[in-house]
């Protein structure tokens, strides 16, 4: 196993990772992107599912090419963005041998982190009082959707549900239509995130008393936690909170507009009467900077659609990023809405290095995103790519643990671990 | 106890959203938080609505700004700065440079969200603070980072969605992309903000050495594609637009209902009968919709064999109905919907706060809580401008009554209301 470089904030510690999906990978990712030694621990039997299926259709999930090849669950894109600077091991802790790799890995980990369905590590005998029995001071992340507590604790959830049962979705969609969902499974960054922060300040604290503790995380919760303005507004104003689509309650005109080419996007928004102003200039068009009906942003907000209609027929005819280069000019917010191939060749990303290029033996070298942030003291990297099923087994169970070749032989054997799915469970 | 960072003091010169979310989850969690604010103006944010006293007043023109104090009862500003105390000092002049500087010497962290110039031009640049304090964390996050070519560009929200690459796949392929209701690029940055500045706080506290973090929002958004992204990255495929449905899925998403709208998760294949059962229609115990890429062919079909009992049933039945059977089901929750939530009164999540001028209002407690023998978390309402300029002055500083008194004199800092 590689020591990770020295200048890195989080070399110290160990995070034993039973997480699957996103949420709690998530949190595991932002840890190795700052250097901690993550230990993903799967089961051959039921892997996980953000690998994708066994045997996958063509098409379905993010394949190179879209080929899933001989092993689907070590080429799916999903998966391969969230696990880099991680090792894989497989584990079967239904049997009594995995039983005693696992613990002995357990004893030697700083954290344990799981989010499983409410109960799952309980059943097979893993209590937070049963892993201290292991180590004294273990910190325990448990991160079912609605917590080890309460009417719903076994109730199952996802990122997607996650955004309707917060009000995010309630908030979300074109103006006097129903609620949208968001591109993605937007709960789950929320609250890896989130655990991720306060995993840190349990461990700071670990450290000045001694001290491990039981974290519980209901993914609800922490997608609640950002909704807060919006239920103060509701018991302020005694109104639910109207759809806006790209609009604001705050400033006018906000939205997105028609460029040239098929579905390409400029945003606009001005936030004050100075970007207004600027943004009537950079339009040149006679008469609209003392438009009665666009004096102030409660007349531009009243008129909303003519004014949307104005600037629609000006951007319309303008390409998306020089549209954007000529109001950013005059200090109008405003943005191109990017697409894929956008994103990769962005000049501002490829400045900062935003996406990096990993080398994924079953892949070959694609382009992922990298660590969100830069640490001018500490600024980390991405160390390799995800591992494949099971990657890491020898060096793990042998570095870490001491284990001899004939007894990773023999544990390989009885099919306790291994590289080689012999099922999967996939959403 | 008073929370899992007692004693960790924090300088917050952070304003509007993401800043203050950091902030707000450095302060929840104990540490002594001291939101720096301009003596009149105040945090931006407190000028927008809605307001506890119901006035919806929309600052408009700068002259309004400059006109009156700031309202103290917004919802935005009382939820983003709970348990920070408010210094109201002005850092245009030197004396109040000067106070921030001997802050910037004590303090263990720092946090703010000026656009890349602001600091630079308050002459409170990362290599000038970091001369006075080598050990500081300074978390700047920023729209799109401290370097590129896109620094200095100007952006709301929904400009950094758009450049995030978050809101091409949000909406209707018909319709034009769309941001979500709630800020949550801002949002997300400031909790990703969170925890980098936890990690250097803990390799200040080991190794001696400081660090700037340099965060920025449009690239936060970017790191949270997964799906979209690598589908393009790895087959050269773009991930487009779907509304309602799930990416490449059927019977997956947002559905209307008698009281609302539910969300309906048709997964995993062999739990499909579940849903047939449920919905009480033998037609979806189609074989045609057994498999998911037989629902996506379907999709259609699927749907109008769905909306019937869909129609005549409520949110909270079907959720869990469809719970009860071991489906992820969920259900649109409105406000109303939150602050009545069983599971959340039953978890004791929510605290109420009594603010001098808000009153008594309910807000959402601690995002993650740790076992109840460790007292990880403080709930204070937020601080009233420059309620704290005193007690933070002699806590941090030792400055006398007098210092204070001069400074005041001076237009430097305001001791507020309230405490």
């Amino acid at each position: 196993m590689k020591k990770p470089p020295d200048n890195t904030p989080l070399k110290n510690y160990r995070v034993l990772d039973l997480s699957r999906i996103w949420a709690g990978p998530y949190c595991t990712k932002l840890f190795a992107d700052m250097g901690a030694e993550i230990i993903k621990m799967e089961s051959l039997s039921v892997y996980d599912s953000h690998r994708g299926p066994g045997s996958p259709a063509r098409g379905i999930a993010a394949y190179p090419d879209g080929e899933p090849g001989d092993e689907p669950w070590n080429r799916n894109g999903w998966f391969n963005c969230l696990h880099m600077s991680k090792y894989g091991v497989t584990l079967e802790l239904t049997k009594n041998e995995g039983r005693r790799v696992f613990e002995r890995l357990v004893s030697i980990s700083d954290v344990v982190i799981e989010n499983f369905r409410q109960g799952s590590l309980e059943r097979l005998g893993y209590t937070y009082e049963e892993l201290r029995k292991h180590r004294p001071d273990l910190i325990y992340v448990s991160m079912p959707a609605f917590g080890n507590t309460g009417p719903w604790k076994s109730y199952l959830g996802y990122g997607i549900g996650q955004e309707q049962l917060s009000g995010m979705a309630h908030m979300t969609g074109y103006r006097g239509e129903g609620p949208m969902k968001s591109g993605i499974n937007h709960g789950d960054p929320i609250t890896g995130s989130h655990a991720a922060g306060v995993l840190l300040a349990a461990l700071r604290y670990r450290r000045k008393t001694g001290k491990g503790m039981f974290i519980d995380v209901s993914q609800q919760e922490s997608s609640v936690a950002l909704m807060g303005p919006e239920v103060l507004a509701y018991q302020m104003t005694g109104q639910e909170p109207e759809r806006q689509g790209n609009r604001s309650g705050w400033y006018a005109p906000a939205n997105s507009y028609p460029c040239v080419g098929d579905d390409r996007w400029v945003t606009i928004a001005a936030t004050n009467e100075e970007q207004w102003q600027s943004l009537t200039e950079i339009m040149g068009i006679p008469g609209l900077s003392d438009d009665a009906r666009f004096a102030t942003v409660e007349q531009r907000r009243a008129n909303h659609d003519e004014l949307d209609e104005i600037i629609s027929k000006w951007t319309i005819s303008q390409e998306v990023y020089s549209v954007t280069q000529k109001l950013q000019k005059v200090g109008v917010p405003s943005g191109p809405v990017l697409r894929g191939p956008d994103l990769l060749k962005d000049p501002h990303y490829q400045d900062r290095g935003t996406f990096v290029t990993v080398d994924h033996p079953l892949v070959g070298p694609k382009q992922y995103p990298g660590i969100p942030w830069r640490m001018s003291a500490t600024p980390g990297q991405v160390r390799w790519p995800s591992p494949t099923l099971g990657q890491h087994n020898s060096e793990v169970y042998s570095e870490l643990l001491g284990l001899t070749g004939i007894e990773i032989e023999k544990l390989d054997e009885a099919g306790i671990i291994g590289t080689k799915p012999t099922g999967s469970r996939i959403i | 106890m008073p929370g899992l960072l007692e004693g960790v003091k924090v300088l917050d010169l952070t304003h509007y959203i993401a800043g203050p979310y950091c902030t707000k989850l450095l302060s929840g969690l104990g540490a002594d938080v001291v939101k720096v604010e301009h003596p009149t103006r105040g945090d931006g944010i407190r000028w927008l609505g809605p307001f506890a006293s119901g006035n919806s007043e929309i600052p408009s023109s700068p002259s309004f700004v400059k006109t009156k104090m700031p309202p103290e009862d917004g919802a935005w500003f009382l939820y983003l700065n709970t348990a920070k105390q408010s210094l109201a000092l002005d850092l245009q002049s030197p004396e109040g440079k000067r106070v921030l500087l001997d802050m910037a010497a004590k303090a263990d962290i720092l946090v703010e969200n000026f656009a890349p110039s602001g600091m630079d031009n308050l002459g409170l640049s990362y290599p000038e603070i970091r001369e006075i304090n080598p050990a500081l964390v300074m978390t700047s996050i920023s729209n799109f980072g401290q370097t590129g070519p896109y620094r200095d560009w100007k952006a709301s929200e929904l400009n950094l969605y758009a450049l995030g690459g978050l809101m091409n796949i949000t909406g209707e392929p018909e319709q034009e992309p769309l941001k979500e209701g709630m800020p949550l690029a801002q949002l997300g940055a400031g909790q990703n903000a969170f925890a980098a500045t936890m990690a250097a706080l803990m390799y200040a506290e080991e190794t001696g050495e400081g660090q700037q973090i340099d965060l920025s929002i449009a690239e936060y958004a970017t790191n949270i594609l997964e799906n979209a992204l690598m589908q393009y990255s790895y087959s050269g495929q773009e991930y487009n637009r779907v509304g309602n449905r799930g990416y490449g899925r059927a019977a997956w998403g947002i559905y209307p209902c008698q009281d609302g709208h539910v969300g309906i998760i048709a997964g995993p294949d062999h739990r499909w009968p579940e849903v047939a059962r449920i919905m009480n229609r033998e037609e979806l115990s189609d074989p045609r919709f057994v498999s998911r890429s037989g629902r996506l062919e379907n999709a259609d079909e699927v749907d109008a064999y769905m909306l019937p009992f869909l129609i005549e049933n409520n949110k909270l039945d079907i959720f869990k109905s469809g719970q009860e059977s071991g489906l992820g089901f969920s259900f649109v929750a409105t406000m109303k919907d939150i602050l009545e939530m069983e599971q959340l009164l039953d978890r004791d999540y929510f605290v109420e706060l009594n603010h001098p001028v808000a009153g008594n209002l309910t807000y959402p407690g601690a995002p993650i809580m740790p076992e109840e023998s460790v007292d990880a978390w403080v709930f204070k309402r937020a601080p009233m401008l420059g309620e704290h300029t005193k007690s933070v002055l002699d806590s941090w500083l030792g400055y006398s009554d007098k210092q204070v008194s001069e400074l005041v004199e001076q237009c430097v800092l305001i001791q507020g209301q309230g405490g």
